[in-house]
């Protein structure tokens, strides 16, 4: 069991970390909030990563990490981690930006007969959607009905999609369950990557705000919370990295493993967020501190494709059997 | 990154499998739960039983009690990773060494690290359990405090005379030997007036009183000492240089500390999981989410402690073991307070014949609570993370 990057690996990482510190730095954020079209530089620049889809999800991960980090708006992970197995299942292109319309009037992301499908990702960014419908089988449409939701994260937005009158192609179950394995895996790596930024963010205002005299990190309740605010991150990217390698590697575990780091991330960011905001005192309050972009981010992914307690439930399926 | 151990790795284990299938003693077999059977032995006085010595002893003549060590230190010459792998078969089959750890993980490397040639050989007796070690290091003013500590060296020719009380010192009433911690210099920092010497237990001025811990059973002890007088060659390392000793530890072992600390709260898991089937628990949908939140605890603090060790094993400094400790030792706690409250009103009963498990829960508890408390509290644990780790200025 080695969680040691390998060259090509680390490369990868700093390779993704320079570019979106050049392309999507926090006033890229801000101004997709009121244009979406703010993003669409980025995505050109990310167009040619959308390929880590058929690689290893070890690499994927840390692509989809950094891309957390930095709050990135746009449908790279619509792409990477929801449309393009699904393509290449159905034999469509999964090159080409698309994203995946599955959960029903419940939200949850199962195969249903729902007419309306929710939280669709950025759909009105993508090409093409594929709807996964009962069977299961998957349509892919083009041309599609949509409604935005306004949600509380401003950095990827939810839509409503109707579901196109086309019957789809029947696929085998165990596309849709890789794909949400996956899906959860990757979703998790994101928002591993959030909480480390919110967390770095804290970090380093405790170590420069002072007050009675001395810097805030200085006082033990400060440092106490950032302790666990650490320990959160840690055992949640070892949760995550652990199963993209059970995955990896078609390892049986991999069916707990990955509800172990999506409930793990879930944990991690909300606590970044909450007690970075805490941490962070009045300032942290402000439309103006960047904090809380990052929040509503953290905060609509740990809903996103299962909360904690799901997760959870379907983890004592596994476990108490 | 990768999942799978390589073929070396897994030829070591099938040798340790092979050993282990043939000379385990029934005390450790059959999934017996050594926490609770160690209390039960303690409880009947026997403080480090007869199983164990010999446990020990086997191990050490076979090569596999610090694999990481030659032949003549009671190992095998193992590679970091080979250590890992016989830390995880051993927690995996519930398996200790020894009931008696200070002799073999602490003081054995510490004089093999800073001892003299006459120390160094007594490092062999520790690791094998042939002879009994104490740690002398709390005092009652000095506990989280630990450079505060007061009994007095004063030299006087050619030997120390020694003053003071040690508390919380486990084995010290079956302990031939002490590692004792002592002020040796006044007029300096107090981390830079400590120094450590190795005093015989049998000599005269020594007063053990064995101290009940809060579930009525003594493995520690107060030790009190009045004009102990110990040849000055006994001193371990420099004089006032006895600070940097205390961070020593099994250092081949390091990267793998984890691993017991993890098993101890998978265990417990496994534990609850079937009291929870058992009782009919399993069917309860708020039981099973906290089953399955503490599944996600255990499972991503042990993805935790591999990924720490890769970075240990190719050298690097593991951050992730620093807060595996705290986290591990609060887990385990949880985890035994889940169980005395799965059992409703019979949580407290510790009754064979009434009690879940004669009590193990509460009775594991009760031990549980030991464990954010020994060798540097949760609290100093996160003050240790949040000035070494993340930088943060001392408060």
């Amino acid at each position: 069991m080695d969680f040691k990057l390998t060259s090509d690996q680390e490369l990868l990482r700093d390779t993704a970390r320079r570019l979106l510190a050049a392309e999507c730095p926090p006033a890229a954020v801000r101004a997709h909030i009121e244009d979406r079209s703010a993003a669409n530089g980025l995505w050109g620049h990310l167009a040619g990563w959308t390929e880590l889809s058929s690689g290893s999800l070890v690499d994927l991960c840390l692509f989809l990490e950094e891309m957390g980090a930095v709050c990135a708006p746009g449908p790279f992970f619509a792409t990477t981690v929801l449309w393009a197995p699904v393509a290449a299942a159905v034999g469509a292109d999964p090159q080409t930006s698309g994203t995946v319309a599955m959960a029903g009037a419940s939200g949850i992301w199962q195969p249903n007969a729902d007419p309306v499908k929710t939280f669709v990702l950025d759909a009105d960014r993508v090409s093409q959607i594929a709807f996964v419908l009962p069977g299961p089988s998957v349509a892919i449409a083009a041309d599609v009905q949509l409604r935005q939701v306004e949600t509380l994260d401003f950095s990827r937005p939810v839509f409503e999609a109707h579901v196109p009158g086309d019957s789809g192609a029947p696929v085998a179950p165990a596309v849709i369950e890789d794909l949400l394995e996956r899906a959860w895996v990757g979703l998790s790596a994101e928002l591993v990557g959030t909480a480390r930024w919110l967390f770095d963010t804290t970090l380093a205002y405790a170590k420069s705000r002072v007050q009675f005299d001395r810097p805030i990190g200085s006082f033990q309740a400060i440092q106490h919370k950032l302790a666990d605010m650490a320990l959160a991150i840690e055992r949640a990217v070892a949760a995550v990295y652990y199963a993209a390698m059970t995955i990896d590697a078609a390892d049986p575990e991999r069916h707990r493993a990955v509800h172990v780091a999506k409930a793990a991330a879930n944990a991690a960011a909300h606590r970044a967020a909450k007690d970075g905001i805490q941490i962070h005192g009045g300032i942290g309050y402000t439309w103006e501190c960047d904090l809380h972009l990052w929040m509503r981010r953290a905060f609509a992914s740990e809903a996103l494709l299962g909360t904690t307690d799901w997760h959870h439930d379907r983890l004592a399926d596994l476990v108490l059997v | 990154m990768e999942l799978a151990w390589g073929p070396d790795e897994e030829r070591f284990r099938s040798l340790l499998t092979a050993f282990l299938d043939e000379y385990t003693p029934p005390e450790l077999r059959g999934g017996r739960d050594w926490m609770s059977a160690a209390a039960e032995d303690k409880a009947n006085g026997d403080i480090i039983p007869e199983w164990s010595r010999k446990w020990q002893a086997t191990l050490f003549d076979h090569g596999w009690m610090v694999p990481g060590y030659p032949a003549s230190l009671g190992g095998r010459e193992a590679t970091p990773t080979q250590t890992l792998i016989y830390m995880e078969e051993l927690s995996a089959r519930g398996i200790i060494r020894s009931a008696h750890f200070p002799g073999y993980a602490i003081v054995a490397p510490s004089l093999l690290e800073f001892g003299t040639e006459s120390q160094k050989a007594m490092a062999p007796a520790a690791i094998r359990g042939d002879t009994i070690w104490c740690i002398g290091m709390s005092e009652p003013n000095a506990g989280s405090d630990l450079a505060s500590l007061s009994t007095r060296a004063s030299k006087d020719g050619e030997e120390f005379i020694v003053n003071g009380q040690k508390v919380w010192t486990s084995y010290a009433m079956a302990a031939q030997k002490c590692f004792c911690y002592v002020r040796t210099a006044t007029d300096v920092p107090k981390h830079k007036g400590i120094s450590v010497v190795i005093i015989d237990m049998d000599t005269p001025g020594i007063e053990v009183r064995p101290l009940r811990n809060i579930g009525g059973t003594a493995e520690f002890a107060e030790v009190f000492f009045s004009d102990v007088r110990v040849p000055s060659d006994r001193l371990v390392g420099r004089l006032n240089d006895g600070w940097r000793i205390t961070l020593g530890s099994l250092a081949h072992e390091r990267g793998g500390l984890w691993v017991q600390g993890v098993a101890t709260t998978s265990h417990a898991l496994d534990g609850l999981l079937a009291l929870c089937k058992a009782k009919g628990l399993d069917r309860d949908p708020t039981v099973r989410r906290r089953l399955a939140a503490a599944y996600e605890q255990v499972q991503s603090l042990r993805a935790l402690g591999y990924k720490g060790f890769s970075s240990y094993a190719q050298g690097s400094s593991a951050p992730e073991h620093s807060y595996l400790k705290m986290a591990t030792s609060e887990l385990g706690k949880s985890l035994f307070e889940l169980g005395v409250e799965l059992l409703g009103p019979f949580g407290p009963v510790n009754d064979a014949e009434r009690g879940e498990q004669a009590g193990r829960w509460v009775r594991g508890f009760f031990m549980s609570l030991a464990n954010t408390i020994a060798g540097g509290s949760a609290e100093i644990q996160r003050n240790i993370i949040a000035e070494r780790l993340l930088g943060l200025p001392r408060g």
